[in-house]
């Protein structure tokens, strides 16, 4: 995936579907789901997400960037600044 | 015998030895001999000083980066200040109980100089106006490019080193006084009794932090006395990949790394095969086990796990100790591995008598050998109501596990009461039990309330104050404990609260919002809710909550009969728990007697 831009729908479906790798339970998921209080992922688990998402995405997510990490959609945001950062977020027109 | 500032100077004669510094974004891995080392730290001596700081004072320092905290410690204690090791913010969202916490550590170490980063900084405003001895809060950036030179102090054995706070069982966190003379005694009988270790040749690598013992004194302080090379890595990259920790031993050839329990059992769950096979684990000579309790099982698929990258299972070596004895108290003998005492269960809950059992017996149970104390000290175990230590209970019986020696603290800092009670006689009290085998010391359990999960530690008044913030829950009457069933991994923890709130299924939605705001705020699942009637929660005569007691009476199961709706799984928990000998034995020895 080097060099690929994304969309923000396209980042929203990747964090997703790694998220759901890391779920026990049966839940909805969407960009406001809580990591830990609502999709049960516990506090280590969390950092196995961040881990799984940089390897998808190729980056590093800074420390400073990652504690406030609580909803799939700060995960998406964080991702975004680096996207940005690096000229490969694609913009999407607005609908 | 040599105070940390001396270690420091003999040590800068060193060249080639010194400290590293791992960071996850930078592929540069800065690199300081102890000489190096030695020019750094006099330079944020000399700053601290240009901050008007006098010799004994307090500095509070809050520092996430390692390289940061090695240097403004070490800095801090060339100048003679004392520095307050705090832990920094888990985020900027969960600021309550953290602000809390460290405002009172803040005030009662009487801490001058608050010393942190930028982006803390901005959010320490209410310790700034609560704590009347603060003058300034400052940053360390500038620190680091200092020119200020340090004027030396002298420096003896008998002052104080630094300040470790540590979460009391009932009480606000507390200050243990450590002091050079402890740190010299602690070092000399851990590096050279414990680890052998050879000066300048052996070599380290740690992820833990900085703000705990095991990190602080295993880690920086014990190294530096002998000049071995210590690898640092940021705590979180760790958590984050845990593979880094063995990657980094691997490619060091690194000989000595400590990590508590769930450390190694991190790693046996998230440590791909396709890794392993990269890996060369066969220097590690002494893969350290300590900081929260240690299972056999853990330890053993660990050793299994990482065999095929040539991992030595005798590495493993389950240890004991507690900042109260500075760091260390026992070590087991190198190259052993783990030895466990298996014994029957009933003995040890009925005559609190550790009785040899066959394993894989019904009833049975395996606890860990952590190993002999060290020449000129003592362990031994008492009848905690044995308040002068005058006799010793005899080899297999189970008690409280009391330490005495040189690496033994005088007590904690402006706290005459609490330190009175911390001793009995000439003894200190660990407030562990647990029993002595021919001098091997086996641990059954913490008295201590400190919740501790994945080697996190969490304090009950972060979970209560959570608690306490939903609608439903009557204030102040929550309380928040940790329990542990003998076959448990972790402990499990509790949260029992009362509530005015009568209909069922509103109850139950307020449990699951204490639930899910204790998960927010501290990242911790709760493993049992319970909802108690107004008044029903134990107190003391001035009003205040107990903690114990409504611990032992969850254990009992004596809490759920002061209410009619009660969950069939909760009852079920408390049965088992009931029927835990550690359970058992802790009401027996501390309440019932």
């Amino acid at each position: 995936m080097l060099g690929m831009s994304w969309t923000h729908a396209e980042v929203v479906d990747e964090v997703r579907s790694v998220v759901a790798e890391h779920m026990e339970a049966e839940a909805d998921i969407t960009e406001k789901s809580e990591l830990v209080a609502d999709l049960g992922i516990d506090s280590l688990g969390v950092m196995e997400v961040v881990a799984d998402v940089e390897d998808r995405f190729e980056m590093t997510i800074e420390e400073s960037e990652l504690q406030d990490v609580a909803t799939l959609g700060d995960v998406v945001a964080a991702i975004e600044i680096r996207l940005k950062a690096d000229d490969k977020l694609k913009e999407t027109a607005s609908p | 015998m040599r105070t940390v500032v001396q270690a420091l100077e003999d040590a800068a004669e060193s060249a080639h030895t010194g400290f590293r510094f791992i960071e996850e974004s930078k592929k540069s891995e800065p690199f300081f001999t102890y000489s190096g080392v030695e020019r750094v730290t006099a330079r944020y001596g000399g700053a601290m000083q240009a901050m008007g700081l006098k010799k004994g004072d307090r500095i509070a320092l809050i520092l996430p980066n390692n390289q940061d905290f090695v240097f403004a410690f070490l800095g801090a204690l060339r100048a003679g200040i004392v520095p307050v090791p705090i832990y920094p913010p888990a985020g900027l969202r969960r600021l309550g109980g953290y602000l809390e916490n460290t405002l009172h550590i803040v005030r009662k170490s009487g801490a001058r100089v608050v010393l942190t980063d930028g982006s803390i900084r901005r959010l320490l405003g209410t310790v700034q106006s609560g704590a009347p001895d603060l003058q300034r809060i400052e940053a360390i950036e500038p620190m680091r490019n200092s020119r200020e030179p340090l004027e030396p102090e002298k420096i003896s054995l008998d002052d104080t080193c630094f300040l470790q706070f540590t979460s009391g069982s009932t009480s606000a966190p507390k200050g243990v006084i450590v002091s050079h003379g402890n740190i010299a005694a602690n070092v000399r009988r851990f590096m050279e009794e414990g680890l052998e270790v050879e000066a300048g040749v052996d070599s380290g690598v740690s992820w833990l932090p900085l703000y705990h013992d095991m990190g602080l004194i295993g880690f920086m302080l014990g190294p530096l006395y002998h000049r071995n090379t210590i690898t640092y890595l940021p705590p979180m990259l760790f958590l984050k990949r845990p593979v880094r920790w063995l990657e980094t031993i691997s490619r060091l050839r690194a000989t000595i790394s400590f990590g508590p329990n769930f450390a190694y059992a991190l790693c046996v769950k998230r440590v791909r095969d396709a890794d392993i096979e990269g890996l060369d684990l066969s220097t590690w000579r002494a893969a350290g086990c300590g900081a929260e309790p240690i299972r056999a099982r853990d330890l053993r698929a660990f050793a299994n796990r990482f065999a095929p990258a040539g991992f030595d299972h005798r590495a493993v070596l389950p240890c004991y100790g507690m900042a109260e004895a500075t760091l260390a108290i026992s070590f087991p003998r190198l190259g052993e591995g783990v030895r466990t005492d298996t014994v029957d269960a009933e003995g040890l809950a009925g005559e609190l008598k550790a009785n040899g059992a066959e394993s894989g017996s019904g009833g049975a149970i395996e606890v860990v050998n952590c190993g002999k104390t060290f020449e000129d000290h003592d362990v031994a175990v008492f009848d905690p109501k044995d308040e002068a230590s005058e006799y010793l209970l005899p080899d297999r019986v189970v008690g409280e596990l009391r330490v005495r020696g040189p690496s033994v603290t005088s007590g904690y800092f402006d706290e005459p009461e609490l330190t009175k009670k911390a001793f009995a006689g000439d003894w200190l009290r660990t407030g562990d039990v647990g029993y002595i085998v021919d001098g091997d010391i086996f641990i059954c359990g913490r008295q201590k309330e400190l919740i501790i999960v994945n080697g996190r530690n969490y304090y009950p008044q972060d979970l209560e104050w959570e608690a306490s913030s939903i609608d439903g829950v009557r204030k102040g009457n929550v309380i928040a404990f940790g329990t542990r069933r003998p076959l448990d991994d972790r402990e499990r923890v509790v949260v029992v609260f009362e509530t005015s709130v009568t209909d069922r299924d509103a109850r139950a939605a307020v449990k699951n919002e204490v639930r899910k705001a204790v998960r927010q705020a501290t990242g911790l699942s709760i493993d049992d809710v319970v909802d108690l009637d107004a008044g029903v929660l134990p107190k003391t005569s001035s009003g205040k909550l107990r903690r114990n007691e409504t611990r032992r009476l969850y254990e009992t199961g004596e809490l759920f009969k002061r209410t009619s709706a009660r969950q069939g799984d909760a009852i079920g928990i408390a049965k088992e728990i009931v029927k835990s000998q550690i359970g058992y034995a802790r009401d027996a020895l501390f309440i019932k007697k």
